[in-house]
């Protein structure tokens, strides 16, 4: 059959192959200039198509030898962590939140933030050395992708994603992104820390898109045109272990400064690292006398979500599974466009600018997991942070406190882990069946499911560490030392200007008094001194 | 003839676009970001700069191409490359730090930056940019 040409095919083939030419003379063109000693689209193993994420891993791995076996060791890979004071095994392979609720029966959708490829379901190969991946953390193209779906692999080829959805996904050029690689950036951190829980700021409160290149107002250390660190700058990385988990945070560090060259095990990613414990000028000493009992984050960030993006405070999974009167799910948006009510996840209340809550914290951080027991009658804390203002180990700390409402297995008394993703008859986005979603999601956790579900409130405690202000935004004494201040719940330290004792009020009274007895009995005795030598 | 105009107009942005587009990716996106956020932005929030942020995303990356070949800022009352010049960065850098930050960095160099990002983060381009 001939086809006729039309102006406008004569038009694209022209198009077409001029563009071809433009990319034939991009590929040919020297890399940007970095500060890396090696250029990698020199290299003949990276100068081949590939079909995988694998086959670039296999490239990477010839001069790279024990790149992937140190990945092995690391959270990022398992997503496990057995935490050595409370003995937990936590981390994201098992534990439950208050966002998206689980990782584990929804691995095709959450390994897009897994560094690895095709971890869909318990048969992923943790030791198969080519299903790490190399490309999400050292990617300087921005263009690399993992799209939720895939468990954890690039598209490679055109296809539809979600299936049956009719939008279709490009695949990304894995040769020209392999051969740009480079140290990890701000950028490729925050492909997952900038957008946990589900999108742009919805976890942490201190980690956001705004944070990849922030101003000095929104942090004073990574601002682009200032100091510009990144985030390896605090998280120094050795042997790809990346040290400053929330898991196991270091909260009072009782060391001293770190030195370079000084073989030194402690957390780099905490401020006393390079600011040490008197970090104040000697003019503001006083200030040196708060960091035994107040935590430097509490004064130096005085807000989170402070660069533009607003982070979720409140999750109710108990009105998700509304349609709209054409039996369709569907989305509700403030005056701002943030999405508020959407069918398949309940309602949100989200924030800018919020002021931390504040509490005693050493550290230590107990879970609810989907084994523990839980009482339903009281709010549930899915992170409970562990502090007191005697054991010598806590510190005042800023944390942000997310709230929410979600399903649990009514019967037995536990949390529960619900298969949501997926376009599966079982996928609660797809069919909003609680019972299935739960009964799926359960199953792969392996824990007991009655049928009974019903809904509980929970808390979660995340720590706030980013997002470090100016100190001229830091905060001033009477934010705190003030009867409403910012510390008002904080029990078990005495705050002039927040509390009064009569016993001190009266000594201190008394002392000013008789201070005042003194510089006055002086003064009246030297004039009297010098009229009486004056007499003479 | 109906075949000419958009022939033409095909082939004209492709002899432009081709060589833009080899430039644009030597660029440092990262850097062409800072400066377009915190150099060109700033004009562009304010009502004398039209009241609304212009986002990479609100072009694709044919008509960023054709924009910046252009070089027509402000309708044609001045020219995009007097933005990003030395001359300029000189003339703000005491108040805007990224014009201080790369008070030293070539024009064309900058121009490849910039045009990098916004060929990036263009509506088509490879990871669309917005302004949030």
């Amino acid at each position: 059959m001939k086809t006729q040409r039309t102006p406008w095919h004569t038009a694209t083939l022209v198009v077409g192959w001029l563009v071809s030419f433009g990319a034939l003379a991009i590929s040919g063109m020297a890399a940007a200039a970095n500060t890396s000693t090696a250029d990698h689209s020199k290299f003949k193993e990276l100068q081949k198509h590939f079909a995988s994420g694998p086959e670039v891993t296999k490239a990477c791995l010839t001069c790279h030898t024990e790149a992937a076996k140190q990945v092995h060791r690391t959270k990022h890979w398992t997503w496990e962590y057995l935490n050595p004071v409370t003995q937990q095994k936590v981390g994201k392979k098992t534990m439950v939140n208050n966002f998206c609720i689980s990782a584990g029966p929804n691995l095709p959708a959450c390994a897009s933030c897994h560094v690895g490829y095709g971890w869909k379901d318990a048969s992923f190969d943790f030791k198969s050395e080519v299903n790490v991946d190399c490309l999400v953390c050292h990617d300087t193209t921005g263009i690399y992708r993992k799209p939720a779906g895939l468990a954890g692999n690039p598209v490679t080829k055109r296809m539809e994603l979600p299936p049956g959805s009719g939008k279709f996904v490009d695949p990304i050029d894995l040769t020209k992104i392999a051969q740009k690689v480079s140290k990890s950036s701000r950028d490729t951190c925050g492909v997952c820390h900038f957008y946990g829980g589900g999108g742009d700021a919805v976890k942490h409160g201190d980690l956001d898109s705004s944070m990849s290149a922030p101003d000095r107002e929104v942090d004073v250390h990574m601002d682009a045109t200032g100091l510009d660190f990144t985030c390896g700058t605090c998280h120094a990385t050795s042997a790809h272990d990346v040290p400053g988990s929330r898991f196991a945070p270091t909260v009072k560090d009782e060391g001293m400064k770190r030195i370079r060259g000084k073989k030194d095990d402690s957390n780099p990613a905490n401020c006393v690292a390079c600011h040490g414990k008197r970090p104040h000028p000697i003019q503001q000493a006083k200030l040196n006398d708060h960091t035994s009992k107040i935590a430097c984050e509490t004064c130096h960030i005085p807000a989170f979500a402070r660069g533009g993006p607003a982070t979720k405070m409140f999750w109710d999974w108990s009105t998700a599974g509304k349609m709209n009167e054409k039996g369709k799910p569907f989305q509700k948006k403030d005056e701002d466009g943030h999405v508020i009510y959407d069918s398949k996840k309940g309602d949100f209340i989200l924030a800018k600018n919020v002021i931390p809550e504040y509490m005693w914290f050493n550290g230590t951080v107990y879970y609810t997991l989907v084994s523990d027991k839980i009482d339903p009658t009281k709010v549930v804390q899915i992170s409970r942070f562990e502090g007191s203002p005697t054991d010598g180990k806590s510190l005042i700390f800023p944390v942000k406190v997310f709230r929410g409402k979600q399903p649990y297995d009514a019967g037995n008394n536990t949390l529960v882990t619900p298969h949501t993703a997926g376009t599966d008859d079982a996928a609660y986005w797809n069919t909003f069946s609680w019972p299935k979603a739960i009964a799926a999601g359960m199953a792969v956790t392996g824990a007991p499911f009655s049928g009974k579900i019903g809904f509980v409130e929970t808390e979660m405690r995340w720590p706030i560490n980013h997002m470090v202000a100016p100190k001229e935004n830091a905060l001033a004494c009477q934010q705190c030392h003030s009867d409403n201040g910012r510390l008002k719940g904080i029990q078990g330290i005495y705050m002039p200007g927040r509390d009064s004792s009569r016993y001190l009020d009266i000594l201190g009274g008394g002392a000013a008094f008789f201070a005042l007895l003194g510089v006055l009995g002086h003064g009246a005795l030297r004039i009297f001194s010098k009229r009486k030598k004056g007499g003479n | 003839m109906k075949l000419h105009k958009p022939l033409v107009s095909a082939v004209m942005l492709c002899v432009l676009g081709a060589p833009f587009a080899a430039n644009a990716a030597d660029g440092d996106w990262k850097r062409g970001r800072v400066y377009y956020r915190m150099v060109c932005t700033v004009c562009h929030t304010t009502p004398a700069g039209g009241g609304k942020a212009i986002a990479p995303t609100s072009k694709t990356k044919a008509e960023w191409a054709a924009y910046l070949q252009a070089d027509k800022h402000n309708k044609g009352k001045d020219s995009v490359k007097y933005y990003i010049s030395k001359e300029y960065r000189a003339k703000v850098k005491a108040t805007n730090k990224a014009a201080e930050k790369y008070a030293d960095v070539p024009d064309d160099e900058l121009m490849n930056d910039i045009k990098a990002f916004v060929i990036k983060g263009a509506k088509d381009g490879d990871s669309p940019a917005g302004c949030s």
